[in-house]
């Protein structure tokens, strides 16, 4: 069959895989590492008649109450134009404010107030670009007090909304269904089908914090077992999609990613032999 | 009354950019669930993030400079930089301009007076890296020209390509700062560097210039003829040989194609 | 055309048709291939800073002395500038 899931390219690996172009499912770049008309893109855009892409955006900051950067939007919306990926997305999260970039994925209150500027900022990137992304859930440290609806309800009305995808990041739920005390197959039960488009996944740190346990997202390790049997839910009540390894911290050999993805295909063909053919 | 977004927002954005005025909101932390694990608690991790990762970013853009001093010491000067001046846009490559103003005024650095240096070179490398190739310079482009014409040209630097001149012998001192070097010490008295840092095809690179070259070099970046850069450097040094300088410069694709 | 200017154009003419040398090349340092580290990333944290602990690592950080390539760094302009 062929191979479902793909690895997120990070810098360390793109001469060995611009060599030897090994077989995997998708590769996943961060569009803001290719803003810049550097060699490294250069390599990337000669990757292209080999492998499908998927350009993620960490700095579009749809989240923002005070709108996208027009500047910033032009140059996701340039690179999109040049590599033609066959998957768009950004997270559900905020990182710019007041001229000044965060580089985390701030946390939203969930409310109408905030679901509206979402939906606009949305509405406006798929205008920019002429086509859907897909939003991704982030991880979540913390919960606003005056939410009114939970994170997946929200997803959901705004893929309802604004017409996006959804990018479903398993261990992302993992962890903040451990850190907001939620239960994560509960958490993955309501979601339209239909919109979702990826799946993403990836290891997370178990940190101490005033005495208990905090997971956090550092995606520097192997999927975790929770992460693999939420992708097993996840896959037989939503069936096969793309599906990615990300690893941004001590990342380890590109065989090592390979071998994460193999795994991952092997999760997709038992939950699910037909789809995983067709696919 | 909860906090209307754009308020959220804005206090949660001092709380993460640790500002001395609205960095620590009761209001804030209010509006936070807090459990066994308190709501300040939570609201840290981002802000420990926030300094985390962009003195991360500085590291990979500075990457001499925090092979000299340890990851330690670079920790916290890069931590200072950030509580300074956080990124105004996404790109972090991009990010660190003022760096090496700020290496140079940092005063428990004082007693590595390369270090600014050695931070300019970085940037330099990181804003070659991220140009344009654009078209260069080659000498078949100028053998239509008749010869009498040449000296009144001018030349403009390739994209990307920058002029570092320190006082210290930098280029040695990166050398002694590389990962996998053989350099053991490093005589800061060894006279000084002029170095030219260049975008190639596939890398970013510095080359090491004599005194005539980068008076040459250093004539043309301000837009003078080449006649005129030739004249600074002969000024500069009197054994300077144009014709082997030109024919170096342009074989390494120094120039930008004329207009 | 004054005798330099003659001089300088037949200079400039003669780097045209200089055979490249390759020792032109020789004492580039190449610094950022590909492999050069992408900065952007989309992990929310790392562990050994994602720590809720309510020190900044930038508190004793300051005070540390730099250890690291600077210790082969040697020479007068050291001892005067301190």
């Amino acid at each position: 069959m062929a191979q479902v899931a793909g690895i997120g390219l990070r810098a360390p690996h793109l001469a060995e895989i611009a060599r030897d172009r090994p077989a995997t499912g998708c590769l996943e770049i961060h569009a803001e590492n290719y803003l810049g008309a550097s060699p490294a893109r250069q390599a990337i855009e000669r990757l292209r008649e080999s492998y499908v892409f998927s350009v993620h955006a960490v700095g579009l900051s749809l989240g923002s109450a005070d709108g996208l950067d027009a500047d910033h939007l032009a140059r996701v919306a340039a690179l999109v134009k040049r590599l033609e990926p066959a998957y768009v997305s950004d997270h559900l999260s905020w990182s710019v404010h007041g001229g000044r970039y965060f580089n985390d994925l701030l946390p939203l209150p969930y409310t109408e107030e905030a679901l509206d500027v979402v939906v606009r900022n949305v509405g406006r990137l798929q205008e920019a670009l002429g086509r859907q992304v897909s939003i991704e859930n982030p991880s979540c440290y913390l919960a606003f007090a005056h939410s009114t609806l939970t994170e997946p309800e929200f997803l959901a009305e705004l893929a309802r909304r604004s017409g996006c995808g959804l990018l479903l990041d398993i261990n992302n739920i993992v962890v903040t269904a451990h850190n907001l005390r939620l239960d994560p197959r509960n958490w993955l039960s309501g979601l339209p089908d239909e919109a979702i488009t990826e799946y993403h996944l990836a290891g997370h740190a178990v940190n101490d914090c005033d005495g208990e346990p905090m997971l956090i997202d550092d995606h520097g390790s192997r999927v975790g077992p929770e992460a693999w049997t939420l992708f097993d839910t996840a896959l037989r009540r939503y069936g096969v999609r793309p599906t990615l390894i990300e690893w941004d911290t001590d990342i380890p050999a590109l065989s090592v990613l390979l071998d994460e993805a193999a795994k991952a295909d092997r999760a997709i063909r038992s939950a699910s032999p037909d789809a995983a053919r067709a696919a | 009354m909860p906090l209307a977004l754009p308020d959220l927002q804005a206090a949660f954005a001092a709380h993460v950019a640790n500002d001395v005025a609205g960095g620590d909101r009761a209001d804030l932390a209010a509006a936070v669930v807090g459990d066994t694990i308190s709501a300040e608690a939570r609201l840290r991790v981002y802000r420990h993030h926030v300094a985390h990762s962009l003195s991360a970013a500085l590291a990979a853009t500075f990457p001499t400079v925090q092979a000299l001093v340890g990851e330690g010491f670079f920790r916290g000067l890069a931590q200072s930089f950030v509580a300074e001046a956080l990124p105004a846009q996404p790109v972090l490559a991009e990010y660190g301009a003022d760096f090496p103003a700020f290496v140079g005024a940092y005063e428990p650095g004082r007693a590595l007076p390369y270090l600014a240096d050695i931070a300019r070179l970085d940037w330099a490398l990181n804003v070659a890296f991220h140009s344009p190739k654009g078209r260069r310079l080659a000498a078949a482009d100028l053998a239509g020209i008749a010869a009498e014409r040449l000296p009144s040209l001018s030349v403009a630097l390739s994209a990307g390509a920058a002029l570092i001149r320190s006082r210290y012998p930098i280029h040695r001192i990166w050398h002694a700062s590389q990962p996998d070097t053989s350099a053991n010490t490093v005589d800061l008295d060894a006279g000084q560097a002029d170095l030219l840092v260049l975008r190639r095809s596939d890398d970013a690179a510095f080359i090491v210039l004599d005194a005539g070259e980068v008076a040459f070099m250093v004539s043309l970046a301000a837009g003078t003829s080449l006649e005129v850069a030739a004249g600074q450097a002969a000024s500069a040094e009197p054994a300077f040989d144009l014709s082997a300088a030109f024919a170096r410069l342009l074989s390494l694709e120094a120039f930008a194609a004329l207009q | 055309m004054t005798n330099t200017r003659i001089a300088i154009a037949s200079a400039l003419a003669a780097a045209l048709v200089l055979p490249v040398a390759v020792q032109a090349q020789g004492n580039t340092e190449k610094c950022y291939g590909i492999s050069k580290a992408g900065k952007n990333d989309c992990q929310t944290a790392t562990s050994s800073c994602a720590g809720t602990s309510k020190k900044d690592a930038q508190t004793d950080a300051w005070l540390s002395v730099p250890k690291g390539a600077c210790e082969k760094i040697v020479g007068g302009s050291l001892a005067s500038k301190k």
